[in-house]
């Protein structure tokens, strides 16, 4: 490197990570070792949790060395001149490689692995995560060197804030002209959690270290035997003869790919990804199914383990539930429960709100705890009830159009067996999503595979279905109708 | 306050020979010290909020030096204040974000600069400007240049800046003129250190008070015909005066270069990002010696001529590196060479880009234009390739990413008061329809970002309900002003409130009563909870906003009768009041207020409280939520309907499940909202609610046994 040109830091971090304390850190560190350094932000409203930078640059020569002369450093990163590149967070990382400050040539980049997932990635109905996979090679292929480890679960661990953490990781890549103990001298006179950060930095300088030296690739899990998982999902359910129900459908879902794809070009793909779904489907979420779940052993201990709970800690569970007309109607027998359905219908369409007890259950109270062991103990009543022959009529003409479909191309009939992914949720998110597969199946079971591809896609993008009635009309299918919102408005004059 | 400066408060006293390590916004501080500033007001706002933070946290150590210090309820208090310098040898200083704060203190510095001041007036601006920044992008230079005040943009380098400001009260002094100091973000938050001098007590001050006021002079009042006189007194007298002193101090600084035909005037803010671009040339060497000479103006209005022309006379060409449009500096060197009959060429909004933050790289693209049009004997392939690889490395990434990066706006805090108010109005407009929402300044700006996306239109602080006056007449349905507490006081209650009450508008406003300016810092107000109740709450976690209805009183003194007051995260009491709110017969003005204490606040209290009880051993209730993985079968309408941080999603650890699953992560703080939303807008199941008591008593552990062995009896695996 130049002996005039600054060594330059670029850090990007989240609100509340401590970035701005590294940056004060790094500025401490060059300034006691006797070198000019400077520090920027942008913080912006960075405490509201937004994406921020801080920016520190530390010239190469002592004061000493310059004799009285005072180096010129700059108030901003600049693209392609930055030599070490830090980030708390793997998008962020990415996102100042997008920008271009980091260069293959000269930076070497450290970020954590661990994703702080957007709002915008959480929204959509099925998976709108951003592939990480994807950025950890746009990281790699962008930067001269690499290093990544989780520095959130690091900090955890270590019982301190990230900054402390990359802090050790900026020492251990030693890019800084600075011995180890340099770094430590300023993080304990720091004066507060010194220790916890003198840890967290010990972890995050043998880790980067160590990921510098190239970390290990992660070896992927055997797939598990879908088939196999639903089949036991399904009896755990209900019970045995349900269990053959869902063999049976397999068996069509096979039996359809087979005359579909007699050499398996697929791999089976169809008779798999229709298995899962159909599992899932079969083993619909009533109250009799959340009473058992919630009602578990194992799930008591599922939930002390995630409160951090200690031997001698109590802990208390308040479920929120709130049935309505819909959950009682699904059990009743079926004539029952739809004139009960479309006595609610009316009132909802009258304006009026939708009838629904709130409870906050204990379910670690003896009476909380009884009565879902009761709400569990109905499982014989479903077969008789209205929900469950609701799903199996919707089941039983989803899987008659995956045969159809696939008689006629193999690829139709996967994707058209990809639509029960839509089947989600409760309540109205999952009537909405069985209206919206139904559609589906009406108007795009005959049309191509790519049709009924574009549409599944739409459908998991977002809630509203814009983009599924656009889907919808691009293959020439009628968009789903209008659901009628009552509006109640009173404005002098305006009626 | 959000922040505790206690370290900061404790360099303010650094003496003569001591050297401050800080931020530029403390340097600029301790200068208005060294200067002897004698009273200090303004509004807060990034990037200078710190300024009146660190002065309010220092009040003792100001008692002492016997200085003033106000935090102003709007700027137009903050500049309206400055009229203490135009009678009394006083110096004063204000500060304030602009462009906007300039605009609402606007009236009352056109009546400050017209008749001018004796004692020294600065006014602090934070140009919010490019990156980072939060407001409309507009220049702070053309208030300067409308009421001839004087305009300094100091070098970003702390003794420089400390310099300007010490120089401006002079400057402001020898010609009887109130000085702007504009200081863009990076240059309010760049660490780095200077030596101090003493702290210069006040001649008049608190401690040593004026005896008699001042003898009436009509010719000091701005009021006609004094006015018409002041008017020529500024092109005669002051900005003349304030010429010779620049130029007598040499304040405009000249670097010398290695070739005298060509050389750059700059913005003394933007000396840096120049000297950075011509290094990308090798034009320049790491202290700034350059091949160009650089004219760095530290004030940027007026500008002196004789300067100009003394700088451009004998060179070919000059570029002026100006940020913002329009051109002004720009404009009148043209006006200055022309008049003179110099024929030096003269560039800038020409070659560099016209609008945006000046960057490094925008000013290196410049360069090569200049350069390659004036200097063609220098090489320019150094910084042509660096642009182009610049561009080409972005076009690889874009290419290899395939799509563009989510954004990751600011969003409410964790646990914050005003997210269950905006699932309140998503649920309420599913039932009753859409409405128009007149947004407004301040944390619920964030309602426009998503899962939410609320807002028509942001007219300024405070404007909401002022902003829909014109709507409501025209729209078949009410309107909806949202408004915080801070934009309340700030002028809402006025422009809003007053205007709507007057008119007998029929519409609807909503104040997210936090307790605090939360978005600048959580400053506080007149209807902040005081200090008493918060060390007396029993429960260091309850909202404390209830024990202050200044608000509340104010609205009802003004005539308001439609006022409910609903908590916060009460989300189905809160959706079923907008509902009414939106279709009752009544007319009139509608109020709701949304009370609920900022989160952040709280937690500053609430951690070392729990830490406290538990350090003594004592009971201690953490309540945090979570969901059920098993039930959950990852629809996500529950984060459409919160965005809270800490609900997110994780891979789903059932292999049958593809899509992944909601999630609470650490950092929860237990607010409610998950079972709130989950109860209001009948989610699914899978939340539930915990409270880990640590240090239990006697009774409820065996109580806790007792339930423990009878459920494990019946429990199944």
């Amino acid at each position: 490197m130049n002996a005039q040109q600054p060594i330059t830091i670029l850090i990007a971090a989240l609100g509340g990570e401590g970035g701005g304390v590294l940056a004060e850190w790094l500025v401490d560190i060059a300034t006691r070792a006797g070198h000019p350094a400077q520090a920027t932000s942008i913080p912006g409203v960075a405490q509201r949790t937004g994406a921020t930078t801080y920016y520190v640059e530390i010239h190469p020569q002592t004061r000493v060395e310059l004799g009285g002369r005072t180096p010129v450093l700059s108030l901003a990163p600049v693209p392609g001149c930055v030599d070490l590149m830090v980030a708390s967070e793997l998008l962020e990382a990415v996102r100042a490689v997008q920008n271009g400050y980091v260069s293959p040539e000269r930076t070497t980049l450290l970020t954590s692995s661990q994703r702080t997932l957007t709002t915008f990635e959480k929204l959509a109905p099925g998976d709108g995560r951003f592939d990480s996979a994807r950025l950890l090679q746009v990281a790699g292929s962008n930067s001269k060197r690499l290093a990544t480890f989780d520095v959130a679960a690091t900090a955890r661990e270590a019982g301190t804030v990230p900054s402390a953490v990359l802090c050790g990781a900026i020492a251990g890549s030693g890019v800084l002209p600075f011995a180890r103990a340099a770094f430590e001298e300023v993080i304990s006179a720091s004066g507060r959690g010194v220790e916890a950060s003198l840890r967290g930095f010990a972890l995050g300088f043998e880790r980067s270290g160590a990921a510098l030296g190239g970390a290990p690739a992660p070896t992927p899990a055997a797939p598990a035997d879908l088939i196999v998982l639903g089949h036991a999902r399904v009896v755990e359910f209900q019970d045995a003869a349900y269990g053959e129900l869902y063999r049976q459908r397999v068996g069509r879902l096979r039996a359809a790919e087979q005359l579909a794809d007699p050499q398996g070009r697929h791999g089976a793909a169809l008779a798999r990804e229709g298995a899962r779904f159909l599992a899932l489907w079969m083993a619909f979420d009533d109250v009799i199914r959340v009473a058992d779940l919630k009602s578990r052993a194992s799930r008591f201990a599922r939930v002390r383990a995630e409160a951090g709970a200690a031997a001698g800690d109590l802990l208390r569970i308040a479920d929120h539930f709130k049935p309505g007309v819909t959950e009682l109607a699904g059990l009743l027998p079926p004539a029952t429960g739809q004139r009960l359905l479309a006595w609610e219908g009316r009132r909802r369409r009258a304006g009026k709100a939708p009838l629904g007890i709130a409870l906050k259950l204990r379910a670690d109270s003896i009476s909380g705890f009884l009565a879902l062991r009761l709400l569990a103990g109905l499982r014989p009543l479903r077969r008789r009830g209205q929900r469950y022959a609701a799903e199996q009529a919707l089941i039983e003409r989803w899987l008659a159009a995956v045969e159809q479909a696939a008689a006629r191309d193999w690829q139709a009939g996967f994707e058209l067996a990809l639509c029960a992914r839509l089947v989600k949720g409760y309540g109205a998110t999952n009537e909405r999503a069985k209206d919206n597969l139904h559609h589906i199946v009406e108007h795009l079971a005959h049309k191509d595979a790519a049709d009924i591809g574009r549409a599944r896609s739409a459908a998991l993008a977002d809630e509203a279905g814009s983009g599924l009635d656009q889907a919808l009309l691009q293959a020439g299918a009628p968009p789903r109708a209008v659901k009628p919102v009552p509006v109640r408005w009173f404005k002098a004059g305006a009626r | 306050m959000e922040v505790s400066f206690s370290k900061e408060v404790r360099q303010l006293r650094l003496g003569a020979g001591e050297t401050l390590h800080g931020e530029g916004i403390l340097a600029i501080t301790k200068a208005l010290l060294q200067s002897g500033v004698a009273y200090v007001g303004g509004y807060q706002g990034a990037p200078v909020s710190h300024l009146l933070d660190v002065m309010v946290q220092a009040a003792d150590y100001m008692a002492e030096l016997g200085v003033h210090v106000e935090a102003c309820s709007n700027e137009a208090s903050a500049a309206a204040m400055l009229g203490a310098s135009i009678h009394y040898p006083l110096r004063g200083a204000v500060t304030w974000k602009s462009v906007v704060g300039t605009n609402v203190a606007a009236d009352a510095l056109s009546n400050l600069a017209s008749p001018g001041v004796m004692g020294g007036a600065l006014i602090i601006v934070g140009e919010d400007y490019g990156e980072g920044a939060s407001v409309i992008q507009e220049r702070s230079h053309a208030f300067a240049m409308k009421s001839s005040l004087l305009l300094l943009d100091p070098r970003p380098q702390l003794p420089n800046m400390v310099r300007m400001v010490e120089q401006g009260f002079a400057l402001s002094e020898a010609c009887n003129t109130p000085a702007i100091l504009q200081l863009r973000v990076r240059a309010c938050h760049v660490r780095g250190s200077f030596e101090c001098r003493d702290n210069l007590p006040p001649a008049v001050s608190r401690k040593a008070l004026l005896a008699e006021p001042a003898r009436f002079d009509y010719e000091k009042l701005a009021h006609p015909p004094a006015t018409f006189r002041q008017e020529k007194l500024k092109t005669e007298q002051r900005l003349p005066a304030a010429r010779r002193y620049i130029v007598e101090q040499g304040l405009n600084e000249i670097f010398a270069g290695r070739r005298e035909d060509i050389g750059i005037i700059v913005q003394g803010g933007l000396h840096n990002t120049l000297v950075r671009a011509l290094q990308q040339f090798d034009l320049a060497d790491a202290f700034g010696a350059a091949e160009f000479p650089i004219l760095a103006l530290n004030v940027t209005y007026p500008l002196v001529p004789e300067q100009i022309a003394d700088f451009c006379r004998g060179k070919r060409a000059v570029l002026v590196v100006e940020e913002g449009q329009p051109e002004y500096i720009e404009q009148e060197i043209a006006t200055t060479l022309r008049r003179q009959d110099l024929n030096t060429a003269i560039h800038g909004k020409d070659l560099l880009q016209m609008a945006g933050e000046y960057t490094v790289e925008v000013v290196a693209a410049g360069l090569v234009n200049f350069i390659a049009r004036h200097a063609a004997d220098l090489p320019l392939t150094a910084a042509q390739d660096w642009l182009a690889a610049n561009a080409a490395r972005r076009q690889t990434v874009a290419d290899q990413l395939a799509a563009p990066l989510p954004p990751r706006p600011p969003q409410f805090c964790t646990g914050c008061p005003e997210r269950p108010v905006f699932s309140a109005l998503k649920l309420a407009q599913a039932n009753v329809g859409a409405v128009h929402v007149a947004a407004d300044i301040g944390c619920h700006s964030f309602a426009t970002f998503e899962p939410f996306g609320f807002g028509h239109t942001i007219l300024g602080y405070g404007m909401s309900l002022a902003s829909r006056a014109g709507v409501s007449p025209m729209l078949g349905r009410r309107a909806l002003a949202v408004m915080g507490d801070g934009g309340f006081w700030h002028n809402g209650l006025l422009t809003g409130v007053e205007s709507a009450l007057f008119n007998k508008t029929d519409a609807v406003l909503l104040i997210m009563k936090n307790g605090y300016t939360a978005a600048t810092g959580t400053q506080e107000i007149i209807s902040t909870p005081d200090e008493e109740q918060k060390a007396g709450a029993p429960d260091k976690r309850l909202s404390l906003v209830d024990r202050n209805q200044t608000i509340e009183r104010t609205l009802t003194g003004l005539g308001v009768t439609w006022l409910r007051t609903v908590p916060s995260y009460e989300v189905d009491a809160m959706r079923r009041t907008l509902e009414e709110a939106f279709t009752t017969e009544a007319g009139g003005l509608k109020v709701i207020v949304a009370a609920g204490e900022c989160q952040l606040e709280r937690q500053r209290r609430v951690k070392p409280w729990l830490a406290g009880l538990l350090k003594a051993g004592k009971r201690v209730v953490k309540i945090r939520y979570g969901v059920d993985a098993d039930v959950c079968s990852g629809d996500h309408s529950c984060i459409r309907l919160s965005g809270c941080p800490t609900l997110t999603l994780k891979d789903s650890d059932d292999p049958l499940k593809v899509d992944p699953v909601a999630t609470v992560i650490e950092g929860c703080v237990g607010c409610g909202l998950c079972g709130e939303n989950a109860h209001a807008a009948t989610l699914c199941p899978s939340f539930y609610r915990v409270e880990l008591v640590q240090n239990p008593g006697l009774a409820e552990r065996a109580l806790a046994a007792i339930r423990r062995g009878f459920i494990g009896m019946w429990q199944p695996a």
